[in-house]
């Protein structure tokens, strides 16, 4: 860094002096060296990888036979695999449900925050975002832990009901165990930034909306929300990517209830196996672009459909 | 931004009781994780599995013995772990930042060839996941040598596109073209207008993307999982996924590893809740910009 | 002022982040000796590295190290069973990373030899412990002629089941598997606790069951790598597959994972009369706390029910060997640690006075003091005399395949399905042997 700037630094100077016709040579050049450290990691770990993944994936390896070029035949070999189709499905109907209950759960709250004004109310800010600090990995742990019916808090809650605890690891109930370790991981984080935009609107709007007679609800559907769209389709979108590349809760639920969880839950999880436990590294990364694109078309499907909405892109 | 908080606040204090009510509610949801292992992290594996009130202490609290157990157990290596994690998430937050907010100015702020497009390929990056970045990744350094090595966590994890785009919608918005034209009109030369006008102008946005890519790093999972087979490199998180492996087969010989875990995740939570509560007004201040406008 | 403030401190940091990362560069090569878990003293000699996870395995590091004056060890534990297994296939994809030696359950070790990942170490020394082990244990780390392990410990199977429990509901240890129902159904119209467990995340209990009522789920000749014989849906292994889906479905065993927190409370609080397991578990059970305070002796050990008593059959589970991988450096001095390592008298002792390892090494395993050892967590019972021992000495060898990792994924995925009530058990072997099939055609092999 401090040698990036030192060589830098004269040449930038000597240029100021020069005339005007070449100032735009200068703000060309300026303007790739801001830019260009960034550029090169970008390359180096974004599109080479990407590249390489594309040209490892068009060829198989056998444990007998080694390795030959197959072209296009692990694409299709994955969107007939029923492993890789039914974490897709998986993830695709788990992203349904998790994120508009997330969002609604982190708007609900922004808006309690927003308009509650008393100590408990930073204190609790505060105490629901605290989650976001948590590492997911550490997260699941802890939710793991929880979920036991021996010596999580469950059975004692159930208990006082006269009711049996539920097993959130069994497969009927392991969607709704993820689904709570995700809200309570991200519902914060995605509040603190709703709060953040609303706190950004001027209260001069909310002035004029009372005096033209609206009340609390109205200003919160009509003023408050409209104008922090933008933030909720920026959270939508990091959501559904997130989601859609499930992997660190799985995985590590997976040491409690292996039978539910198969190496095959989500595509992610199924690509790390083929690459890592298999050592097939091609079908793997056939896998995870396959993912990528999915996530890519998903991605741009949704911008495209909220294009008048948005102002992040 | 704060003052305007305050001041809307002195003007109308509003405390609705039942929203409030509500909010204790939500508070305990959040809150329980924490306080089971807080309260758990007290305990002996019999006290652990054999206990009946899972959140309330025992007789035995023994916190400071599962502390010493914690930190010496494998020749210390949960403390190692730890530092690797301090070590990752500030190299490759620092580096990260460095690199987001130069870059987010630079595209921000001047009008070069191919920036356009180049803008748009990286917000188009944004929509990659990052994990499907890990196995081609793995392969490209496995040929360089650099796998089961530091680089192997440190150097993917600079790149941080969603920085770049913070920074640029921050300089873009906070950082007055006028302002840097007086600058340069009074000849200082480019650089020297970037640290000196443009970087303190961007503080807020600093800061937040800073801890933003810090979370991330130390939060990583997948990368080092897939680089480290080594286990003094590893980062607490991949450390304590590989405790609850072992314990899983009930295989620590003699100690129990569940208690270790527990007592693990609660301290290993501690650094990052102190560096937000601490940095809670410069991010709070950076996350209501950056396209939340 | 402070913004330079801030810049320096940022700077400080990067550099500072810098120099750790330069001094602590050295720790990512193989065989950099403080790496290790263990200490080495004899700093002057050799080193080779290993991976291993027995809980002994300190122990067992420090008496080699401390005998041996031509090689010393480097231990680290990089996790159990699945996650060391993929952390070797990584290191073996990138050609770099794998320790010299490392501890492999027998199964897989056709898993690692057809990738060419471990070597043939019959040249290194084989004679001179050659007599040290049965017949059959170096048939298990054998694939055709060439030896692939040094056999460490066995898993012969028994059935452990609490007394207290027993007693109370007035039974006796089961010698059949129709026995063993009628024993649960009795405990169960008592209002008892469930008889067993029928875990999806163990799956070679279920092969090695599979295995006694007669299945033979690979044939595989390395004198012809490319043809396997597959055969997971005999009538044998649908029985076994169908007995244990029966008593899921009739609530008289359990359905939970085992070896997870859940489970080891559940033994704990007297939730399963009964455990299936080996020969090791014993020591593993005591481990997590089972079987201590007022729960000690509580526990009896009978021998694993038969199919046919007229001729019973006994197998295995578990049981692990050390052996030296292809990218090991020095070869020759890895096999060494490898023959070396857990062979000593104190490391064997510990081992199965613990219970952790029911040792192969024939100086343990006939040695007295073993047979006849009163077991502490079996509340003095002779377990070896009477169950363990025999059950070893019965055991016939079985035939791996080439590709485990995948067969017990696979497994693992039927068995969870069998317990959901999604398929009966014959159709989860018929399913699995489709499964398996496939993945054997699509890795390039004919199958039989």
């Amino acid at each position: 860094m401090t040698l990036l700037t030192s060589k830098r630094a004269p040449r930038a100077q000597a240029k100021t002096h020069k005339i005007r016709g070449k100032v735009h040579l200068r703000e060309h050049l300026m303007g790739w060296l801001f830019v260009g450290p960034f550029g090169i990691v970008f390359l180096a770990f974004l599109i080479a990888p990407l590249a390489y993944a594309l040209y490892l994936s068009l060829f198989k390896k056998q444990l007998i036979g080694g390795t030959s070029f197959v072209f296009l035949d692990n694409y299709t070999k994955a969107f007939t695999d029923p492993s890789f189709l039914s974490g897709a499905w998986f993830v695709l109907r788990f992203s349904l449900v998790a994120i508009p209950l997330q969002i609604v759960i982190a708007l609900a709250m922004a808006l309690i925050l927003d308009a509650v004004t008393s100590l408990f109310a930073r204190f609790s800010r505060l105490m629901i975002f605290l989650p976001y600090a948590i590492p997911t990995v550490i997260g699941a742990v802890m939710w793991g832990f929880l979920y036991s019916r021996s010596f999580g808090p469950l059975s004692d809650v159930f208990g006082l009901f006269g009711a049996e605890a539920p097993d959130f690891l069994s497969s009927n109930l392991i969607f709704y165990g993820l689904l709570n370790i995700t809200t309570w991981q991200w519902a914060g984080y995605y509040m603190i930034i709703l709060y953040a935009a609303l706190q950004g609107i001027e209260p001069t709007l909310y002035e004029a909306a009372r005096m033209d007679g609206a009340g609390k609800w109205q200003i919160a559907v009509r003023i408050k929300i409209p104008l922090i769209a933008p933030a909720l389709i920026l959270i939508l979108v990091f959501s559904l990517i997130g989601t859609l590349q499930f992997f660190n809760e799985p995985q590590i639920l997976r040491y409690l209830a292996a039978g539910t969880i198969g190496t095959d839950f989500t595509p992610n999880m199924y690509a790390y196996q083929q690459a890592f436990a298999l050592a097939n590294f091609n079908y793997g990364s056939a896998i995870s672009f396959a993912l990528g694109g999915v996530v890519f078309i998903c991605v741009y499907a949704f911008l495209f459909i909220t294009r008048k909405r948005r102002s992040f892109l | 931004m704060t003052d305007r908080t305050s001041a809307r606040a002195r003007r109308r204090p509003q405390r609705y009781l039942p929203m409030q009510i509500l909010l204790g509610f939500l508070v305990i949801y959040f809150l329980v994780p924490f306080w089971w292992v807080i309260v758990n992290s007290s305990k002996d594996s019999p006290g652990l599995f054999g206990g009946d009130n899972t959140l309330w202490f025992t007789d035995k609290v023994d916190y400071f013995g599962n502390l010493q157990e914690l930190f010496t157990y494998g020749g210390g290596i949960y403390g190692r772990w730890i530092l690797n994690s301090t070590l990752y998430a500030l190299a490759g937050g620092i580096g990260a930042t460095i690199l987001a907010v130069m870059a987010g100015y630079g595209f921000a702020k001047y009008r070069f060839a191919a920036r356009r497009f180049s803008f748009a390929i990286v917000l188009g990056a944004l929509m990659v996941p990052a994990t499907a970045l890990v196995i081609p990744t793995f392969i490209m350094f496995s040929r360089l040598g650099l796998t089961n090595t530091i680089w192997a966590v440190i150097l993917p994890s600079l790149l941080n596109p969603f920085g770049v785009y913070l920074m640029h919608v921050y300089a873009r918005d906070a950082v007055p073209d006028e302002i840097l034209d007086a600058a340069r009109v009074d000849g200082a030369g480019e650089v020297r207008t970037f640290f000196q006008i443009a970087l303190p102008l961007m503080r807020p946005a600093v800061v937040t993307v800073l801890l933003l890519s810090a979370v991330a790093s130390w939060n990583n999972y997948f990368l080092p999982l897939a680089m480290l087979s080594d286990n003094r490199l590893f980062p607490v998180t991949v450390g304590l996924g590989l405790w609850q492996g072992v314990a899983s087969a009930n295989n620590a010989g003699g100690t129990s590893l569940w208690s270790l875990i527990i007592m693990g995740a609660l301290v290993s939570v501690i650094p990052l809740i102190i560096a937000f509560f601490s940095l809670q007004r410069y991010w709070r201040g950076g996350l209501s910009v950056g396209g939340l406008r | 002022m402070k913004r330079r403030r801030i810049l320096a401190a940022a700077t400080a940091l990067v550099a500072a982040s810098g120099l750790v990362a330069c001094s602590s560069d050295g720790d990512g090569g193989g065989t950099d000796a403080s790496n290790c878990t263990n200490k080495i003293t004899k700093t002057d000699l050799p080193v080779v590295t290993m991976w291993a996870w027995y809980p002994n395995m300190q122990l067992v590091v420090d008496n080699f190290n401390k005998q041996n004056t031509e090689v010393q060890v480097c231990w680290t534990n990089v996790g159990q069973g699945g996650d060391e297994y993929d952390k070797f296939q990584t290191a073996i994809s990138a050609g770099t990373g794998a320790p010299d030696v490392i501890m492999i359950e027998m199964d897989r070790i056709p898993n690692f030899q057809i990738q060419n990942a471990i070597v043939d170490i019959k040249k290194y020394g084989f004679d001179a412990v050659k007599a040290n082990y049965s017949e059959g244990s170096w048939k298990d780390v054998s694939v055709g002629d060439a030896v692939y392990g040094v056999p460490v410990d066995g898993g012969p199977m028994g059935m452990i089941y609490r007394k207290d429990i027993f007693d109370k509901y007035g039974i006796t240890p089961p010698k059949t598997w129709p026995e063993y129902e009628q024993a649960a159904q009795k405990v169960k119209d008592a209002g008892g606790p469930q008889f067993g467990d029928l875990g999806a995340n163990v799956p070679a209990v279920m092969m090695a069951l599979q295995i006694q009522k007669g299945a033979s789920p690979f044939a595989y000749d390395p004198a012809q790598p490319k043809s396997i014989g597959v055969k997971m849906n005999d009538q044998g292994s649908k029985d076994v597959l169908d007995y244990w889906g029966g008593l899921a479905k009739k609530g008289l065993v359990g359905t939970q994972d085992q070896f997870t927190p859940e489970y080891i409370s559940g033994v704990i609080n007297g939730k399963y009369a009964t455990y299936i397991s080996a020969a090791w578990a014993p020591g593993y059970l005591t481990g997590a706390g089972v079987g201590q305070g007022q729960d000690t002796g509580k526990f009896a050990v009978a021998p694993l029910p038969q199919w046919d008593t007229a001729n019973p059959v006994q197998v295995n589970w578990g049981g692990s060997s050390f052996a030296v991988t292809k990218q090991a450096k020095k070869p020759e001095l890895a096999a060494k640690a490898a023959y070396g390592l857990y062979a000593d008298k104190e490391s064997l002792t510990d081992g199965w006075t613990n219970q952790v390892i029911f040792p192969l090494n024939l100086t343990a395993l006939n040695s007295p003091e073993f047979v006849d050892l009163k077991v502490k967590f079996f509340g003095g019972q002779q377990a070896n005399k009477e169950v363990y021992v025999p059950a070893s000495n019965a055991y016939k060898g079985m035939t791996y395949s080439p590709f485990g990792q995948y067969y017990f994924d696979a497994m693992t995925k039927q068995i969870s399905e069998v317990i959901k009530g999604s398929v009966t058990g014959s159709q989860a072997a018929d399913r699995l042997q489709e499964d398996v099939a496939k993945y054997a055609k699509e890795q390039g092999f004919t199958v039989q």
